[in-house]
């Protein structure tokens, strides 16, 4: 067999044909094909992420829509006690409030004074305030006032009697004097 | 034979030579391949464009849905707010002691010739318990022995109700002073109870009491 020898002029044409194709399959996989597959890596990743997105947002709105049916009645529940707290500073309505109920009951003289006023701890009754209240009522008989005490527990289920003081009054001995402290959970306004 | 004379020799050799010329054939396979490359890109390039087109819909679907969740969050955090809150003051209203109750059964356990002048009650912060002082005046023959039946009742009655009751005398003293009971002179002696006990009834605390003997005079 004939070996076709090349000219020196063959073999540089060769060496250039192939810098040619070399730099052809660099330039196409560097600047065209690279940035291609890259940027079509890329928003495969972005439609999966924003496909999970969407279905666990799905999954939080049914969430959501199921959690309203269940709160249902702890809804109902705290409106009704937010209702409980009237409008305006608590000093302001709620001696008079106090005033009103005890003189319904039968009790003609009364006085409520704000002791304290402070947070509660826990984080869940943050919008809640707990004020203590001195009720004083200096001239009560023992029936009406246990039937007033009665009352006010069972009408007001954010008022907590903490302490109570009665003195038998010695000039008038079927009159008591009572003390009490009462503590109040109120809505922060 | 026929003589063959080939007058364009040198022609024929360099056209061949401009044939294979390797920079010609070169080009040409460069072309060749650069246009499958460009084929190949083309190909990617429809697939990457179907893709930018699902990632524009899956965005808009986003979009749509994105606002929803926003307020769906935010009521969801409302809600779970409400439903903490909402437990929390229950067990605070739960927890609550009823103190009309409790006078009730002081009241019933007074006897005609007991007087109760003092009556200083409140909540133990620390455990929840109840602590009541009861001062008053017992008149009997034995004055003493009617201030003993009314912590004796005392007992039975809040025991009915509560768990843990304790009634102690803190103080016991007869009196030289003699009360008028329905006309008859009659001995006198001044008491002072210290009633404690947990509001919660429940057998299991008092299970846990350890039996001992609580009555203490002076």
């Amino acid at each position: 067999m004939k070996v076709k020898k090349f000219n020196k002029d063959q073999i540089q044409k060769i060496a250039l044909s192939t810098i040619g194709f070399i730099a052809l399959i660099y330039c196409y996989f560097n600047f065209f094909l690279g940035p291609l597959n890259k940027s079509r890596a890329s928003m495969t990743q972005a439609i999966a992420e924003v496909q999970e997105k969407t279905a666990s947002s799905k999954t939080e709105l049914k969430k959501t829509a199921n959690l309203e049916m269940q709160a249902k009645q702890a809804t109902v529940r705290y409106e009704a006690l937010k209702h409980t707290t009237a409008e305006g500073a608590p000093i302001a309505w709620f001696p008079p409030k106090m005033r009103t109920f005890f003189n319904n009951q039968g009790i003609d003289k009364s006085a409520a004074r704000l002791e304290s006023s402070g947070d509660f701890k826990q984080p869940e009754l943050s919008n809640w305030i707990r004020d203590t209240w001195v009720i004083e009522l200096p001239q009560s008989d023992y029936d009406v006032l246990g039937k007033a005490i009665a009352e006010l527990e069972n009408t007001e289920p954010l008022l907590n009697i903490q302490k109570i003081v009665i003195h038998a009054v010695p000039e008038e001995p079927q009159y008591q004097q009572v003390s009490l402290a009462v503590q109040t959970v109120l809505l922060k306004k | 034979m026929a003589l063959q004379l080939n007058l364009l020799h040198e022609e024929i050799t360099e056209q061949r030579q401009r044939q294979r010329d390797p920079l010609k054939l070169g080009v040409i396979a460069l072309i060749a391949f650069g246009v499958i490359l460009f084929l190949y890109y083309g190909w990617n390039a429809y697939q990457t464009i179907q893709i930018k087109s699902r990632l524009n819909a899956a965005n808009s679907e986003w979009q749509k849905v994105e606002p929803k969740v926003t307020a769906a969050q935010k009521r969801a955090a409302e809600l779970h707010q409400i439903i903490d809150s909402t437990m929390v003051l229950n067990g605070l209203i739960d927890g609550r002691f009823y103190w009309a109750p409790f006078l009730a059964r002081v009241s019933h356990c007074v006897a005609p010739n007991i007087q109760v002048t003092s009556l200083d009650g409140g909540i133990v912060e620390a455990d929840q318990s109840v602590a009541v002082a009861l001062e008053g005046i017992a008149a009997a023959r034995e004055p003493r022995a009617a201030a003993e039946d009314l912590r004796q009742l005392l007992i039975e009655q809040l025991e009915k109700s509560y768990s843990a009751v304790k009634v102690n005398f803190k103080n016991l003293e007869d009196l030289d002073t003699v009360v008028n009971l329905s006309g008859v002179p009659t001995a006198s002696a001044r008491f002072v109870l210290s009633v404690t006990f947990n509001p919660k009834p429940g057998d299991d605390s008092k299970a846990e009491e350890p039996p001992k003997d609580t009555t203490k005079k002076k």
